[in-house]
């Protein structure tokens, strides 16, 4: 019996061993999804999750320094801020502050879209609100956030309802459900959620961006026949009316899984919808090109291939930029591609940072015509002026 | 004493469970790529937010199982090892605990993406091929009947 018991004290003790020492191992800190903007004054405000609450703080100083943060959810709540799920931050016409999240549920993969509004600069905010009015136990999630011309608050997000419908009728569904709303009451509420597409991509981040009339315009990965996950572009209507889709990419990508890498769009002030995409048909490519609605887009080019991803788009006047993530053996590199001609051609590739620890997703900023790019990395978070 | 020695009978299979996964570093990344004596080793890449994961590792257990002496089968998910009893839990509810599994232990998952496969964007389920003669094939999406036929 006593030689059992010791055989059995020595199977033990290397299995609590590796254990214990796979936690000690482990990274540590905030996840990294985090997003940054500018308010009308010229300050930048900075939201990501740490410990159940998004966090909320401000630079005058274009990111040197960092404000003590504020709490923008007072109750703690779990937080996605990891990979194409962060949480969002945007202005509304007098600066009224706007961030929404996706909050994990019990089950894997569900979620609620949250929101919570400052109109005090980011002192004080309201209680956080769940935008949908469907408050099933599933996936509601990789929220995106825009604040239209006439102050809309317009939410996007990937929705399972119809395909738990669907599956409960025994009938083949694709991938997920675009739905989104928006609050004409500044934050205060939200309309009841409208559908845009049925069976689009489960687990890539939509692109929303603002069209010269003030509307608000989105590009996703859809689905189109057997798992084809190409783009689809629409412009979100808040009249009442049906929002018209579009495909835009044609790639024909066919894969039954999860790409997590989700497009890019920056609309000029001629109208020209700027975009970037991902795909993997042959080698993995990010692609720029400006979408022709129905058609292939317009000028293609091959920004960045293996190593390469989570693009970010901005355009000024004729200027356009694009940076990306790009990884190889010893880190990640923060990479720009400049275009002076309004995307007819675009220089070669540079980094502009680098940092071999974990990188968040690049994101693209503006301020009076100049361009910065917000990288939140394990060193912590960096603003990095793009050159003129 | 045999209270005792019901109580760590019982812990055993928990605990072997959870010492089972295992951290992956960039360092540790060579020895798995290194091509095996024989038949192929298969390297299923998933990770807990990929739905078409779980279908995938279960189709690649199925043809492990038709194939013992020529496929190695094991699993990597692309999650932090961090998350480890999330990952121990999926294992087990996916029937997949019989196979060595690996988690990401480093600071840069897509370095690891890199180190494992520099044609993969990261995209779930990925599964890489190695076979005997040192040639490899990477694979996106959750595998047809007729990939699957392929991989062997």
């Amino acid at each position: 019996m006593r030689r059992l018991l010791i055989i059995l004290l020595c199977l033990l003790s290397p299995a609590l061993l590796a254990h214990e020492g796979m936690s000690v191992d482990m990274p540590k800190g905030p996840e990294l999804g985090a997003s940054a903007a500018f308010d009308s004054h010229g300050r930048l405000y900075l939201v990501d999750a740490a410990d159940d609450h998004v966090r909320l703080r401000h630079s005058d100083d274009d990111g040197r320094t960092l404000s003590v943060p504020v709490e923008v959810n007072a109750i703690a709540e779990p937080i996605y801020a990891e990979g194409e799920n962060r949480p969002k931050i945007a202005f509304g016409p007098h600066d009224e502050l706007y961030v929404s999240w996706s909050q994990p549920r019990a089950k894997p993969w569900t979620g609620f879209v949250r929101f919570a509004r400052s109109l005090d600069r980011g002192e004080h905010f309201s209680k956080p609100l769940t935008v949908h009015h469907d408050h099933a136990e599933i996936t509601h999630r990789f929220d995106a956030l825009a604040v239209d011309g006439n102050g809309r608050i317009v939410i996007a997000w990937i929705d399972k309802r119809d395909l738990i419908a669907a599956t409960a009728q025994s009938k083949p569904y694709l991938g997920a459900a675009v739905y989104y709303s928006w609050s004409d009451d500044g934050g205060a509420s939200f309309v009841p959620e409208r559908k845009l597409v049925d069976q689009s991509c489960e687990c890539c981040r939509i692109a929303l961006a603002r069209l010269p009339d003030g509307r608000i315009a989105t590009f996703f990965r859809n689905i189109y026949g057997d798992n084809i996950r190409d783009h689809a572009y629409a412009v979100l209507r808040t009249d009442g009316q049906a929002s018209q889709l579009e495909r835009a990419t044609f790639s024909d990508w066919q894969i039954a899984g999860c790409p997590h890498h989700g497009p890019g769009l920056a609309i000029g002030s001629d109208g020209v919808r700027h975009a970037v995409w991902y795909e993997a048909k042959g080698k993995p490519t990010i692609w720029y090109g400006q979408l022709d609605l129905g058609h292939a887009p317009q000028h293609p080019l091959a920004i960045a291939t293996a190593g390469a991803s989570h693009a970010d788009i901005a355009v000024h006047k004729r200027t356009l930029w694009v940076v990306w993530n790009q990884v190889d053996a010893h880190g990640n590199a923060l990479m720009l591609r400049r275009s002076n001609d309004n995307g007819a051609h675009f220089d070669a590739p540079h980094e502009i940072a680098r940092n071999n620890g974990a990188v968040g997703s690049p994101q693209l900023l503006q301020k009076q015509g100049r361009a910065f790019v917000a990288w939140n990395t394990a060193a912590g978070f960096r603003l990095i002026e793009m050159p003129r | 004493m045999k209270r005792l020695l019901l109580a760590l009978v019982l812990l055993l299979p928990t605990v072997a469970m959870a010492g089972s996964l295992k951290p992956l570093t960039a360092a540790e990344v060579p020895a798995l790529l290194q091509p095996p004596a024989h038949g192929e080793r298969i390297i299923a890449l998933w990770a807990l937010d990929c739905a078409y994961c779980e279908p995938n590792l279960e189709a690649l257990a199925a043809l492990q199982r038709a194939h013992p002496h020529e496929i190695e089968l094991l699993t990597v998910t692309t999650d932090s090892a961090g998350q480890h009893e999330a990952i121990e839990a999926r294992l087990r509810s996916m029937q997949m605990t019989g196979y060595p599994a690996y988690a990401y232990a480093e600071a840069s998952p897509e370095q690891i993406n890199f180190l494992l496969d520099s044609s993969w964007g990261g995209e779930t389920p990925r599964v890489l091929v190695i076979r005997a003669d040192g040639s490899r094939v990477g694979i996106s999406g959750a595998l047809t009947p007729a990939q699957l036929q392929k991989l062997r």
